[in-house]
């Protein structure tokens, strides 16, 4: 077995110097604190000032001695083809690192540092979010050897393989030779900018900073001081709503306009930040590359690596839908050499025509043919299945509101009751999913549709869910995790299926994914 | 290959019921301690309380911790008897779950690095955990524990990369 190094002895002083700069600030905090508000015993930390020492002492001997444990017991070791890190005293951990799966090796090397010279190195593979492992500190030659051996055995491991497997560029010149894939013009901006509708956030900042300035008080003050909309407006609308007055006609038709202009204007702006946001997007394909450009003040120029595409994510609305227009986006993760800026979701089309849908994915899967996509639907029984959850939380909604207000409660229930059975059909109606050579794709919302795409050989990890209320239906769910996807992003996460169709799916989706390289 | 690779459906090793029994034992003593103690100190400060309320509170507490124990003692063997692994040459498959089930498939092709760690209870009863790291979203990593050491060792030994031609 290699003989197995230690951390360099200056460990602890950077250690125990890091303890001590985060006891630091609140040390200090405590003691302006007394001397601020003291005043005498009785000050804002009456009881602290005779043994406050002490206090800082017992939460920070606790921390000093996990540095010493950790330092005593930490071990590195080189193995042929990983770099295995182990400490701990009580709890025993021993990770073992790939050096085919190693993407980085950073060095960091301050100050104080260069005094003792030594460094602090970062190990990062493409797992979770931290670096795995944080070796601080080693020698500097340590860091050198580290490299070495990662950088020697991915030309013996990774690179044959990546040169061993060309067609992931099969004929790069018919490709580039055509440059343009999408342009947004004047119309599909202003398009965009409706669909989208993000006046509200732009109404919002605006103000946001109208009310920061004081400009908003004047502004109010000059347009909003006569009372024709105040609070005698809606005293007389309810009176006239509950029977006990005449209805304030004229002040209603304004308020009625008012809101309408406000909507209208709302509109008008989300066309304005469209314009200003995209103007004159274009989506251009360099080599393996797609790349975006867009914005009228400040001109974005976005990249999108092919091979880093984990997932496209193509979104309807109404509108969209009554265009024959869908808006696209890829989420890209990985890369060597970036760990920490990895993720990123990116539009590959702000608007772009459903029939030209079909062209603009075969650019990132080449042989996908999204129009020839044959939607497989869930379960038959879905539906019941579903609706059993929005009946239990409904009777228990209307049952509580019933003890507080009496039959007032049997109206939410007659509200809710058409609108979520009608919803829930809509929205196990439009579930769908399905499996192709190379992808899987689920599609699921009734209003605003979503379909994401994930390719298999981005695949990692397949799961099979099943509650009890699954299990009582034979039903169950298959989730499919790709690279850091986003918090909210929309995944491939089909519910309902059938119990035994999920398992051959979950089956086949980890063998195709196993059977693929996973390359960042 | 390695004969962990079998391919065939494994439980945990039985130990760790009585595992989770003793570190289930010690979470409940803690929490059932702490909370009498509050209990006490409550019921000697604030002298509002009638002493049926006082008894009533101290029933609760002693009815709560008897269903703490229970839970403590019954559900390692329930859960034992719902969790499954299986090891072959495409990856690790775990099946666990008692009322909610899971079905997590690791490919071997996927694993970006794996921990084993132990904890002082855990190595009176020679266990181990596995913690297989993906560079996944929900499952960046996959825990797995209960194992005998040497076979979560094995297990390891077998999921990394063994050659240059694994990596396709």
């Amino acid at each position: 077995m290699p003989s197995e190094q230690r951390l360099h002895p200056a460990t602890l002083v950077f250690d125990l110097a890091r303890h001590a700069r985060n006891f630091a600030l609140p040390a200090v905090l405590l003691i302006f604190g007394i001397s601020g508000f003291g005043g005498g015993p009785g000050g804002m930390f009456g009881g602290i000032p005779e043994g406050w020492e002490g206090w800082l002492l017992v939460l920070f001997v606790p921390a000093a001695a996990v540095s010493v444990f950790r330092y005593l017991t930490f071990r590195l070791r080189y193995d042929e083809r990983e770099f295995v890190i182990r400490w701990g005293l009580l709890f025993r951990h021993e990770r073992h690192i790939p050096y085919a799966r190693i993407q980085n090796v950073d060095a960091v090397q301050n100050v104080f540092h260069r005094l003792f010279s030594v460094v602090e190195v970062r190990v990062e593979t493409g797992g979770g979010e931290e670096e795995e492992a944080r070796l601080s500190v080693l020698p500097r030659a340590a860091f050198d050897e580290i490299r070495s051996r990662v950088f020697s055995s991915r030309h013996a491991h990774v690179e044959q393989p990546a040169h061993a497997v060309p067609p992931a560029h099969p004929e790069p010149p018919v490709l580039s030779a055509q440059p343009e894939l999408l342009h947004l013009d004047l119309r599909d901006l202003l398009l965009f900018g409706f669909i989208q509708n993000k006046g509200m956030v732009v109404i919002g900042a605006a103000f946001g900073a109208g009310w920061e300035s004081g400009l908003l008080d004047r502004l109010v003050g000059r347009y909003f001081a006569d009372d024709s909309l105040g609070r005698g407006f809606f005293r007389d609308l309810f009176r006239a709503i509950f029977g006990d007055g005449p209805l304030p006609v004229a002040p209603l038709w304004m308020a009625l306009a008012g809101i309408a202009a406000f909507l209208v204007v709302v509109r008008i702006v989300s066309m304005g930040w469209a314009l200003m946001r995209f103007y004159d997007f274009r989506l251009t394909r360099v080599d393996e590359d797609l790349r975006t450009e867009y914005g009228l003040i400040t001109r974005v120029s976005a990249m999108v690596p092919i091979r880093r595409v984990q997932t496209i994510n193509i979104r309807t609305g109404l509108l969209h839908r009554w265009l024959d227009r869908a808006s696209v986006r890829v989420e890209t993760a990985g890369g060597a050499g970036g760990g920490s800026a990895a993720h990123a979701r990116e539009w590959l089309a702000p608007l772009i025509r459903v029939e030209a849908l079909p062209r603009l994915l075969q650019q990132v899967l080449p042989g996908f043919d999204y129009g020839a996509v044959a939607w497989q639907s869930v379960h038959p029984r879905a539906f019941r299945r579903a609706m059993k959850p929005v009946l239990v939380v409904l009777t228990v909604l209307t049952s509580l509101l019933a003890t507080a207000s009496g039959w007032v409660a049997l109206a939410v229930l007659v509200v809710l009751l058409p609108w979520l059975t009608l919803s829930t059909r809509k929205y196990v109606q439009h579930l769908g999913w399905v499996e192709g050579e190379e992808v899987v794709l689920m599609k699921s919302g009734w209003i605003w549709r979503q379909v994401t795409v994930a390719r298999i050989n981005k695949i990692q990890v397949v799961s099979m869910h099943q509650s009890p209320f699954d299990r009582r239906a034979a039903m169950a769910r298959v989730k499919v995790d790709t690279a850091r996807a986003g918090e909210f992003s929309h995944r491939i996460d089909i519910p309902y299926l059938d119990q035994r169709v999920a398992q051959q799916l979950a089956d086949r989706l980890s063998t195709a994914a196993a059977n693929t390289a996973f390359r960042w | 290959m390695s004969d962990i690779a079998d391919g065939q459906d494994h439980q945990l090793d039985p130990r760790v019921i009585r595992l989770r029994q003793v570190t289930g034992s010690i979470l409940l003593v803690g929490i059932a301690v702490w909370s009498l103690a509050g209990l006490l100190i409550g019921m000697l400060m604030g002298d509002s309380l009638s002493g049926a309320a006082r008894i009533g509170l101290l029933l609760l507490w002693a009815v709560l911790t008897g269903l703490g124990a229970w839970h403590a003692f019954r559900w390692p063997a329930r859960t034992y008897s719902r969790t499954f692994y299986r090891v072959d040459e495409q990856g690790i498959e775990i099946r666990r779950g008692v009322y909610w089930r899971v079905v997590i498939n690791v490919p071997k092709s996927r694993v970006q690095h794996i921990d084993v760690t132990q904890g002082p209870i855990e190595r009176r009863f020679a266990l181990g955990t596995l913690v297989v790291h993906t560079a996944g979203t929900d499952h960046a990593n996959v825990a797995l524990d209960g194992l005998e050491h040497g076979r979560a060792l094995a297990i390891r030994k077998h999921l990394l990369p063994s050659g240059a031609g694994d990596a396709v």
